[in-house]
């Protein structure tokens, strides 16, 4: 790697992702699921929760990567952890009111 | 028709981890060709498809030690910055150029790969211990030349944004050649990127309303089943007739892009 840190680094990221994409998995079959059994708008509102869950996954994953940086001291990657998550957060704004 | 899209879905999501590529730039040309989709939503939904798979093996490829998160997140700020902005104006492209854009975008990622196979593996094959250690298999290294690896993630992000894709056929060769990053790092590296800036335009496609939500969902539950899979299978399996087979499938679907673009020409 380009600069050591501990090992627990990757494994904390790796965490919050495979959390994610289980939590985000397991909502959209959930959802699959009911909407064999039921019609009408609640499948589609699960499986909208699972897709919202997996979109938000990335976002997580700079946040806590963000605060690991910090605790570390590791200003710099901090703020570019920071700068990132206003990228992110910038884009979810400006696609408001758009059609 | 549920269960066709769940098992296209775990196709694209095996074929996608299995080679490193992702399995949106697979997706979404399916979704047009054979669905129906109007182009804009069918690469909306895939971007759902694409954030699973990266989300799904790069957890994989962090547990291996062969991610570099410093500069995988300095060039996400590129990424992610192209891929916003081109999400923004994609509302105002015209179908048959993004179309085209697309057709070619795909005959290009599959002559890189081509051109790749004939040097070097393509994906991390080494490492097969199971145990916790660090880094053992990686030399140290440095990065060299960000510039030039910030103004590369500034495009594949921006490709990343307008075509719903991961846009590794363009860092992973910069990270490798270029950036002197080891070639397994270089495409971990590319993968852990792709969720992030896979969801600065998914925002963007879903305040539109271009992510079909039941479409996007039956095909990221196969999608992640698949990309797990292929995750886990990528170490011991030869990767020489899955890439064959993920080039052809690729030289397919652009031709047939192509075909589909001159006969519904309409300026």
């Amino acid at each position: 790697m380009s600069e050591r840190r501990e090992p627990g680094f990757d494994q904390a990221v790796a965490l919050v992702l495979r959390i994610g994409a289980f939590a985000g998995f397991l909502v959209m079959l959930a959802g699959l699921i009911d909407g064999v059994f039921v019609h009408g708008q609640m499948p589609l509102l699960i499986e909208k929760f699972g897709v919202l869950i997996m979109l938000a996954t990335p976002v997580v994953r700079v946040f806590v990567a963000g605060v690991l940086f910090f605790r570390e001291k590791d200003w710099r990657y901090g703020w570019i952890s920071l700068a990132l998550l206003m990228i992110l957060l910038l884009g979810s704004v400006f696609g408001i009111g758009e059609h | 028709m549920s269960a066709v899209l769940v098992a296209l879905g775990f196709f694209a999501g095996l074929l996608g981890s299995l080679t490193g590529i992702g399995g949106g730039v697979l997706l979404s040309p399916l979704l047009v060709l054979y669905f129906g989709v109007p182009l804009r939503q069918a690469i909306g939904t895939s971007l759902v498809a694409v954030i699973t798979t990266s989300a799904a093996s790069s957890s994989i490829h962090l547990q291996r030690h062969t991610t570099d998160i410093r500069l995988g997140m300095t060039l996400e700020l590129f990424t992610s910055f192209g891929a916003a902005v081109t999400a923004y104006l994609v509302g105002y492209f015209n179908r048959n150029t993004l179309e085209a854009v697309f057709a070619s975008f795909l005959l290009y990622s599959a002559v890189t790969i081509l051109a790749r196979k004939g040097k070097v593996k393509v994906r991390d094959e080494e490492d097969p211990s199971p145990t916790e250690t660090v880094d053992t298999a990686i030399a140290p290294y440095e990065p060299q030349r960000y510039p030039l690896g910030m103004g590369a993630s500034l495009l594949a992000g921006g490709l990343s944004g307008l075509l719903g894709i991961g846009g590794g056929p363009i860092k992973v060769p910069v990270m490798y050649l270029f950036m002197n990053v080891p070639l397994n790092v270089a495409t971990a590296t590319s993968n852990f990127m792709i969720g992030v800036t896979a969801a600065a335009s998914a925002f963007v496609y879903y305040r539109r309303g271009d992510i079909l939500v039941h479409l996007a969902a039956t095909l990221a539950v196969g999608v992640f089943c698949g990309s797990f899979l292929g995750a886990r299978l990528a170490p011991r399996i030869h990767s020489k007739y899955v890439v064959g087979l993920l080039v052809a499938v690729m030289l397919y679907l652009s031709g047939h892009l192509f075909v589909h673009l001159y006969h519904g020409w309409r300026p």
